[in-house]
């Protein structure tokens, strides 16, 4: 019976690694999910970390020479030729320089577009530099009238960040973790329609039925195939992720990122049930279609609920006990807490491969008594 | 041997087979001739045990298919009513893999494909992908992939159609050789002038029931008639070859 299964699973592995398109699509997935999310890190972190300057027109600059150059010192400045100015305006009044004699409060106009998100971060700097200079001036002043400046500063925020360097980085890396995931659901989807609705479509389903093999025994290798290529997607984006991780500065967030070879195997092994799951559940859908279009749509609509409750947990972080048992959920809470550095619960790991292995165990036994009926058999 | 015995099957409104009996000997080819929707197929699938009869049994070696319908499907190869191929593998793999899953591996496995590609003269093409082969080449890989491991018995649904003349020949040759070593043949067609040219004997279905079953000169001589096809026609009693 064992040579059976090899028997198929050979097969429809050769059938599957000839069809080029399909391997590159299964495989691409897998690859470029990581490398996305480098690219993307790399963009956030040069807007988020990079104090570059600031150009914008300064209105009235002969008036506050002082208030100018503190801009300055912030690295706000005057728009020039070469540096054109954003459409963000700072005006200084005429009356300036009199209305801080007598100390009297001075208007400074920001004018700006607040609805423009990609600006929003240099406005904030402009406020922030405009308080600044501002509460610098009160202190002065009430130092000359014999107060200390503590008197208007009655509480302080003490600053004290308990995140370590492994949770930060979970905290952006937990996103990378949702792209493994999704190529185990991804990679293995075109070899699970082409061995399930594409055999029908070809005709050639009635004729390797009737041979004699048990049922159970082709339904397994040929969800050992499909799982085979998941499984292959999901150890090349864990494999990929360090690699393209070398070349984001995640350091200058702050962020230690490393993850070990121990690591790596520990996710791998982790990821074997879920593989199995996926593909057994896209046979399941697929062998229901009548051909590989239908297959397709139906499967799209199917693997959207892992992905949607991937995406949901990865955003909402809902916390809940049976989580940590649940297919889909415990491997990604794994996943979290090895790039978080945080100790992994091997009991919750362990017992969610077991759920998840079940679940695969009842689905082989429902698609292997659809593959009894006539009425799938012939799509009657 | 196969046999059926009073074979029964209804799809929602209709009722494919009624009682259908017959019997094809070893060493001997044995033609199931019928209009279409006659019921042909339904009963070869019954046979190999995709179709579960209502009522009655289907035998291949005294082995009841709807029992032991993995016990059966060893002794026979099959020529199904669809025959897809697997575009992406060649004609030897894609005889080889139906080998090794009737349990022929290794060497025992190449020699037993090398046997059936020698047989079927399809060296030429035994190495090429089968995406774009051609009716006839396809037929021989279907063909060669029925007969890989030498079964007792064979059962062909409308084998000939599509074929050319070459092919045809083919498959006639075939036929015979395997009737000469002592095999059962049952074959399908609506084609009568096949069936009279081929079987040594003919039975004939009409509406899911056997009306007639002889030589092909026996039952001219029953209906009167000088040639089988009218023979055939004034069996199942209607000119178009449809009825219910």
């Amino acid at each position: 019976m064992k040579s059976l299964f090899f028997t198929i699973w050979r097969k429809e592995m050769l059938d599957a690694i000839r069809d080029r398109r399909s391997l590159m699509a299964a495989m691409s997935y897998a690859f470029f999910g990581p490398v996305l999310m480098a690219v993307a890190f790399m963009a956030i972190i040069n807007d988020a970390v990079s104090e570059s300057d600031v150009y914008v027109n300064i209105e009235g600059a002969e008036y506050a020479p002082a208030f100018v150059d503190f801009l300055g010192s912030r690295r706000i400045f005057a728009g020039t030729e070469e540096n054109k100015a954003r459409d963000i305006d700072v005006i200084i009044p005429q009356d300036y320089q009199d209305k801080l004699a007598r100390a009297e409060m001075i208007n400074i106009v920001v004018r700006a577009d607040y609805s423009v998100r990609s600006e929003s971060s240099q406005r904030n700097r402009v406020e922030t530099a405009i308080r600044e200079y501002s509460s610098t001036i009160a202190a002065q002043r009430l130092t000359l009238r014999g107060i200390s400046a503590e008197v208007i500063r009655p509480l302080v925020v003490d600053k004290q960040d308990t995140a370590t360097k492994e949770s930060r980085a979970a905290l952006i890396l937990g996103t990378v973790m949702v792209f493994v995931l999704m190529a185990i659901f991804f990679s293995g989807m075109n070899v699970a329609i082409d061995t399930s609705a594409g055999e029908r479509e070809r005709n050639s389903l009635e004729f390797l039925l009737a041979q004699p093999i048990p049922t159970h025994w082709l339904v397994m290798a040929k969800a050992g195939a499909a799982a085979t290529f998941a499984f292959v997607g999901a150890v090349l984006s864990i494999l990929m992720i360090p690699l393209v991780f070398v070349f984001v500065p995640l350091e200058k967030l702050g962020i230690e990122f490393s993850l070990s070879a121990v690591s790596q195997a520990q996710m791998i092994v982790t990821l074997i049930p879920l593989a199995l799951l996926a593909s057994i559940l896209q046979l399941f859908v697929s062998f229901r279609a009548k051909s590989f279009k239908e297959a397709q749509t139906y499967i799209s609509l199917v693997m959207f609920i892992p992905v949607a409750v991937i995406f949901g947990i990865e955003f909402s972080r809902v916390e809940h006990p049976l989580l940590s048992v649940l297919p889909v959920t415990s491997q990604h809470q794994m996943l979290l807490n090895t790039i978080g550095g945080q100790a992994i619960n091997w009991l919750h790991v362990g017992v969610g491969g077991l759920v998840t292995l079940a679940l695969t165990a009842i689905l082989v036994w429902v698609v292997t008594r659809m593959l009894k009926s006539e009425k799938v058999i012939f799509g009657l | 041997m196969i046999t059926t015995q009073g074979l029964e099957k209804s799809y929602k409104d209709v009722k494919a087979l009624r009682g259908l009996s017959f019997e094809a000997k070893d060493g001997e080819i044995t033609g199931l001739l019928g209009p279409n929707g006659a019921g042909k197929t339904t009963c070869l699938r019954s046979i190999y045990g995709l179709i579960h009869a209502d009522q009655g049994t289907a035998m291949v070696d005294q082995i009841d298919a709807s029992q032991k319908p993995l016990e059966v499907r060893r002794r026979i190869g099959i020529f199904p009513d669809k025959f897809g191929l697997q575009e992406r593998l060649t004609a030897r793999e894609h005889i080889a893999y139906f080998a090794a899953l009737h349990g022929l591996h290794g060497k025992t496995g190449a020699e037993a494909v090398q046997k059936v590609i020698d047989d079927l003269g399809m060296q030429d093409i035994a190495d090429r992908k089968t995406a774009g082969f051609s009716q006839g080449q396809r037929m021989k890989v279907a063909l060669g992939q029925a007969i890989v491991h030498q079964p007792q018995n064979l059962i062909l649904d409308e084998p000939s159609r599509g074929l050319d003349v070459m092919s045809t020949r083919i498959l006639r040759e075939l036929l015979y050789s395997l009737r000469e070593q002592g095999r059962c043949i049952l074959f399908s067609s609506h084609v009568m002038q096949e069936v009279a040219a081929l079987c040594d004997r003919v039975v004939i279905m009409v509406a899911g029931q056997v009306v007639a079953e002889g030589t092909p000169q026996e039952l001219c001589e029953r209906t009167g008639q000088s040639s089988f096809e009218e023979a055939f026609v004034q069996l199942i009693g209607t000119e178009e070859g449809i009825m219910l």
